[in-house]
């Protein structure tokens, strides 16, 4: 059982190391990035306690909605999924982004206190 | 059922009220139609009026309660002088059968409201010497006519002071005589007896004119002024002629003041006289006084009639020897309606203020007596002594009595501390030093008694004097506790009045404990004041918090401040905090605020080492992203310093910056102002930027699906040249 688990593991890496483009890689790993911070406030605010409790709010939410848009950027520049997005060009996938994310920013710091 | 009864009663013998001196219970009905017979609440007033009787003589009726269903009418069978105690109980006297239920009615009341009011009544009025000085002043005018004269000459010999010029008021005083006028003669002949050497000239006419007076044709005034002035004179007169006159004269003016003035009259006359009857008319005029609130006892005609008679009744009841029919509770409420108005519109109403005061305080039966404190009735142990003054109502020191305390009880424990002590006399106030039964502080009640005279009314008095003390802090102990009680406390002592030394420092898994007793500095004995703040005042901000000390069983005061409960009053804010003690209460004289510490309250954040650790935690992924991207091969190659992509990059960061600047300082306008224009800025550079990017993109797009299509033109061309080959 595990050893079907590993293998399909172990193919699914490697499938995606050799199709997927170098630009989506870089976003999964900023991807990847976000969750990880995500994860370790989460952690903290676990452990050690909500004691401020809108600055734990604003940075969680932060990387939840960081984590959101980049989602959303990696599926718009996709190339196969070309076909869904006629209209939208990848740099208007990436202004969309930052647009944005000057909004959630602005949400965050507000809120932090 | 009593009310009813009587209304009906009296609708019923409204007609015969009048002259019906023999009729049972006409006394009643005499006060009720006479005085109010246009008042709609008559049988209220006749409630109220025989419901004040009964009280009065209340031992009679209880006592003789059945005799009394009895008809029995006792008026024209005794003498007043063979029973001078009876002469009371023929008011009590109810008389008809029909009565009987009211008295029961009234008794049973009586008793209830006995139970209530068994208080002795004290004087709440009297002239103090600033009024006696105003007094003086109002009476001390120019004279304008004869009868001013006489009311400031005789008004001021009462009060014990002269007019200024003797000489003068003599001499305007036969001037302005007219001897065929009875009330001239009457008032020049008694201001003259005022004044020291001061003759008036009569004449034989003036002396028969007079005696013409007397008779049953003037009127009561005129027969008072004509006896007044033959006795001033010092002619001869005939008491029984002036009697019969008299006597007649009443049962036709039956109004107050002309009551009075036949009182008046009575009092001049020779002691041989038969004076019976008019001395009959002080209880029937006293039956008329208006009862006001249990206070004040009083003519509804005003305070000039109520001051004559009480004048016309002690004087006939010293001519007469005789105790006029008044009890305490009267003479004291007589006291204060008499006293209580402190300026007088006229010279008569003055003038009749200064009898009835000169009469009070002079008299062979009742003399009302006045205790003040001294100063506000306070004792401590600076002030051990309680001084009283004890005067009559003109405010002379009556130094001949004893003055009593009889109990001194506390107010809050009801234990008598002090019995049977007596004041002494030291000058002229009397004192008592209270602090020698060692009282503790607070408010006691004094029951204090002037004796030395029978004569002396509202003797019983009763005082509040309060006892305050110093108060000392003892026994302070202030300590820092850790919450799960693992660290043993460090307990400093503090000595009051001194500051704490150095500093605590009191962080959220702590608790700040205060303890400390309050003394009495004198005593010794633990003390529980009504206001024992503890106040804790940040150095920086001004922001103070306040919270209450509560003492435990054993009177010891205790407070605790829980860091992290509490810290919503405190905001979160550390800082430096001082700790006052403020301790205050009625009874101390020295309430205390007293900066006892200086603390320290540090973050009310979790250690640092924790934050510092998932710091690190939380940025270790950005290094994992740099190294991730490095190892993909971003190609940073790329980046053309065109100026549209300087400006869009720059554009971004200062964004960046705009946003950190807003956690900072700014808020969400003037964040918004400068969003908008680094945005649109931004925007525009960006979109340049972009475009060309996707210029860039399509190009290469677009080369790469030419050279396909070429390619493909070359294969499809080159493979079909080759198939047509062949």
């Amino acid at each position: 059982m595990s050893n079907s688990v590993l293998s399909v593991i172990s193919r699914f890496l490697e499938e995606y190391l050799s199709s997927t483009p170098t630009k989506l890689k870089m976003c999964d790993a900023y991807l990847l990035y976000i969750l990880l911070t995500g994860a370790m406030q989460f952690l903290y605010c676990l452990l050690v306690g909500t004691f401020p409790f809108n600055s734990f709010l604003s940075g969680f939410i932060s990387c939840v909605g960081a984590f959101i848009l980049a989602v959303c950027l990696r599926i718009q520049i996709n190339p196969q999924n070309k076909s869904e997005f006629l209209g939208i060009s990848p740099e208007r996938a990436f202004a969309d982004f930052l647009f944005a994310h000057t909004v959630l920013h602005l949400v965050v710091i507000n809120f932090i206190g | 059922m009593g009310l009813e009864l009587g209304s009906s009663i009296l609708l019923g013998n409204m007609a015969t009220c009048r002259g019906q001196l023999d009729n049972p219970g006409a006394l009643m009905w005499r006060m009720c139609c006479t005085g109010t017979q246009k008042h709609s609440g008559c049988a209220w007033i006749l409630f109220w009026q025989h419901f004040r009787h009964t009280r009065k003589c209340f031992g009679k009726i209880i006592r003789e309660h059945l005799k009394h269903i009895q008809v029995n009418y006792k008026r024209g069978h005794l003498t007043p002088f063979e029973e001078p105690e009876s002469g009371g109980s023929r008011q009590c006297l109810l008389g008809g059968v029909e009565e009987i239920e009211r008295e029961l009615l009234f008794t049973s009341l009586l008793l209830i409201a006995l139970a209530v009011s068994a208080k002795a009544l004290t004087p709440a009025h009297h002239l103090s010497s600033t009024d006696v000085a105003r007094l003086q002043a109002t009476l001390d005018q120019p004279f304008e006519d004869l009868q001013s004269a006489f009311y400031i000459i005789v008004g001021l010999n009462k009060l014990g002071t002269r007019v200024s010029d003797e000489k003068s008021a003599c001499q305007f005083l036969r001037s302005n005589l007219d001897s065929s006028s009875i009330d001239s003669l009457f008032y020049a002949s008694e201001a003259s007896q005022a004044l020291s050497d001061c003759e008036v000239p009569v004449s034989n006419e003036t002396r028969d004119l007079l005696l013409a007076t007397i008779s049953e044709d003037s009127s009561v005034s005129q027969i008072y002024h004509a006896v007044a002035a033959l006795t001033s004179l010092g002619l001869p007169l005939s008491s029984q002629e002036v009697v019969s006159a008299l006597t007649a004269r009443i049962t036709k003016e039956d109004n107050v003041l002309a009551i009075t003035m036949a009182l008046h009259t009575a009092s001049r006359l020779s002691q041989q006289a038969d004076l019976r009857g008019i001395l009959e008319e002080i209880e029937d005029l006293a039956a008329r006084l208006d009862d006001l609130g249990g206070v004040y006892l009083q003519f509804e005609e005003g305070l000039e009639a109520t001051a004559l008679f009480v004048t016309a009744a002690y004087e006939l009841s010293d001519h007469v020897g005789m105790e006029p029919p008044l009890k305490e509770d009267q003479v004291v409420q007589l006291v204060n309606s008499l006293f209580s108005k402190k300026t007088w519109g006229s010279l008569a109403e003055a003038y009749s203020v200064a009898c009835a005061a000169a009469v009070l305080s002079n008299n062979h039966y009742h003399i009302p007596v006045i205790v003040r404190t001294q100063g506000p009735a306070t004792v401590s142990h600076r002030d051990p002594a309680l001084q009283l003054q004890v005067t009559n109502v003109l405010s002379q020191p009556l130094t001949s009595a004893s003055v009593l305390l009889e109990s001194a009880r506390s107010v809050s424990s009801k234990s008598v501390v002090l019995k049977q002590a007596s004041f002494s006399l030291k000058g002229e106030t009397f004192e008592l030093n209270f602090m020698h039964s060692q009282a503790a502080s607070g408010y006691y009640d004094f029951s204090v008694a002037v004796r030395g005279d029978d004569r002396f009314v509202g003797n019983q008095v009763e005082l509040k004097v309060k006892v305050s003390t110093e108060v000392g802090i003892a026994n302070v102990d202030l300590s820092v506790v850790d919450k799960d009680q693992s660290i043993a406390p460090k307990t400093t002592r503090v000595e009051y009045p001194t500051k704490g030394k150095g500093t605590f420092t009191v962080d959220s898994h702590q608790n700040f404990a205060l303890s400390f007793q309050l003394v009495d500095v004198n005593t010794g004995v633990e003390l529980t004041p009504h206001q024992t703040f503890v106040r804790l005042h940040n150095q920086k901000t001004g922001q103070e918090v306040v919270f209450v000390a509560e003492p435990d069983s054993k009177n010891v005061y205790k407070f605790e401040l829980d860091a992290a409960e509490r810290k919503s009053e405190f905001d979160s804010v550390s800082g430096t905090y001082a700790l006052y003690l403020i301790i205050g209460d009625a009874t101390l004289e020295n309430p205390i605020l007293w900066n006892v510490h200086l603390f320290r309250e540090p973050e009310k954040k979790p250690p640092t080492v924790v934050s510092n650790t998932f710091t690190a935690l939380v940025l270790a992924p950005l290094l994992l992203l740099l190294i991730l991207w490095l190892k993909l091969g971003a190609n940073i190659s790329n980046f053309s310093f065109a100026p549209s992509t300087l400006l869009f990059h720059l554009g971004h960061a200062a964004m960046l910056g705009l946003m950190y600047v807003y956690w900072t300082q700014l808020n969400m306008f003037q964040t918004l102002k400068y969003l908008a224009v680094l945005g649109s800025l931004t925007y525009l550079a960006g979109n340049r930027m972009l475009a060309q990017k996707a210029v860039k993109r399509n190009v290469g797009n677009m080369l790469m699906e030419a050279t396909t299509a070429a390619f493909w033109k070359v294969f499809r061309l080159s493979g079909c040249r080759w198939i047509c080959k062949d």
